[in-house]
């Protein structure tokens, strides 16, 4: 009784009833609560105690706090009323009736969105091919349309080239001037225009018989001017395939002239290299 | 649902019928205690939508939870006022309760709620001023710091600088204070 006394005493109790205690005492209290009377009614005295405590410092809640909490447990109420009664009963007939109530209704509601699911990802999936389709059509179209723009160019610098050509037979300005071969290589011949107003020299490439060269040698062209030999460019029978190519300017010439000459050209004619040569008048 | 009928059971029936799971059950369940624990919880929580919320929570729980109540381990108002004290004790605890709140001082606590929301004064209930006056000043931080603050017995030690036995003999003293009053 002296150890019960001083149990009461040492304040445990009271801590058992605010919940402060380990999960150990706890048990140890609830073995003294079971085993004396005397500790179980203290535990009673002092929950009512706190209980009266709590009532004076009550709060009321509002109205709306109230229908709020009532609602959220009561959902929760007819949850557990649909799923925890259908076990306890002996008419078939209620059983069917809860089985509809209950699976059959999530089950269509279910099907509805595996269908609409389904559906919406076939439509993802036409989508999608229909995209891919549509890009590599659309690559398709813009290869095309730069290779036609390529294609374009290329005949408007066609067309540009046979303008020029055009020009050297409209410009009545232009010289057109024989070149015969010299005593070396009597077969070689060219044709050049030569225009002293606009100054423009251009062979025509066609015409052009000379003997074949190397790559490390190319064909120049002279104007001599007073005896004196002026460098107009040179030409290249292997890469120059345009039909006329347009040399250097020059207003005055006597004659015109075409070496072999290192690829390049030189800064003065190699005159045992000449090939061809003719007078402007 | 009338707002000013208030249901009341009994400890035995309530918790028969709370144990059928019966929607008067929840009802007088509500009326019967709501006020009450919202009391304790609004100490620990000055926000008021946040008690409110922890009220909310406090409900739902001793709901789910009811089976693990036993008439044979205490009254049902200490099973839920534990589950409402550790709920909210946990919120003030929690980090975003930290960061947005400051808790107030703690020596205005009681009257300056009570001036704040409307009390409900029972008339069995109209000497809680003199009450809390008849407790002597070291009773009354306790009960603060323990039911009102959810201060452990140990962090409370700490907090008043006294020792543990000393914690342990004024809750003592202060209850039997409690009882004394209340009968």
């Amino acid at each position: 009784m002296e150890n019960v006394q001083a149990y009461i005493e040492s304040g445990i109790l009271e801590l058992y009833v605010l919940g402060d205690i380990s999960p150990e005492e706890r048990l140890q209290v609830e073995e003294m609560a079971a085993n004396h009377s005397e500790v179980k009614a203290e535990i009673g005295e002092i929950e009512l105690s706190m209980e009266a405590f709590a009532e004076t410092h009550a709060v009321e809640t509002s109205e709306l706090v109230k229908t709020k909490i009532l609602n959220s447990l009561l959902v929760n109420l007819g949850d557990d009323k649909t799923f925890t009664k259908p076990r306890k009963h002996n008419s078939e007939e209620v059983f069917e009736d809860e089985v509809d109530n209950v699976i059959a209704l999530p089950a269509r509601r279910s099907n509805f969105y595996k269908y609409a699911f389904a559906a919406c990802l076939t439509l993802l999936l036409i989508s999608v091919y229909g995209i891919v389709n549509l890009y590599s059509k659309l690559q398709e179209s813009s290869t095309q349309l730069t290779a036609m723009q390529l294609d374009k160019q290329k005949i408007a610098n066609q067309v540009n080239v046979m303008d020029d050509e055009l020009d050297i037979y409209r410009d009545t300005s232009y010289k057109v001037l024989k070149l015969k071969g010299v005593a070396k290589s009597p077969q070689s011949a060219m044709t050049l225009a030569w225009s002293p107003v606009t100054k423009k020299v251009v062979l025509d490439m066609h015409s052009v018989k000379l003997p074949a060269h190397d790559k490390q040698h190319q064909y120049q062209l002279w104007a001599l001017v007073g005896g004196k030999p002026v460098d107009m460019g040179v030409f290249d029978l292997n890469t120059d395939t345009a039909s006329v190519k347009q040399m250097k300017s020059i207003a005055m010439a006597d004659a015109f002239a075409v070496t072999l000459e290192p690829a390049g050209g030189s800064a003065g004619p190699t005159l045992d290299q000449m090939v061809v040569m003719g007078g402007t008048k | 649902m009338s707002p000013k009928r208030k249901i009341s059971l009994s400890e035995e029936e309530l918790v028969l019928a709370l144990r059928n799971r019966e929607k008067i059950a929840v009802e007088a369940l509500y009326d019967m205690y709501s006020a009450s624990l919202f009391g304790v919880i609004s100490r620990i929580i000055t926000d008021t939508a946040i008690a409110e919320d922890v009220l909310q929570e406090t409900f739902v729980k001793i709901w789910h939870s009811f089976s693990g109540y036993s008439a044979e381990k205490g009254r049902l108002f200490t099973w839920m006022v534990n589950i409402a004290r550790n709920l909210s004790i946990d919120k003030i605890r929690s980090k975003d309760f930290k960061n947005q709140n400051k808790n107030q001082e703690l020596e205005n606590n009681v009257t300056f709620i009570d001036e704040q929301r409307n009390t409900v004064y029972k008339p069995e209930l109209l000497g809680i001023r003199e009450l809390v006056s008849t407790l002597k000043p070291e009773q009354k931080s306790i009960l603060d710091l323990v039911y009102f603050k959810g201060y452990t017995h140990v962090e409370a030690a700490e907090e008043l600088g006294v020792p543990l036995g000393t914690i342990k003999t004024r809750l003592r003293m202060a209850i039997q204070q409690l009882r004394k009053h209340f009968n």
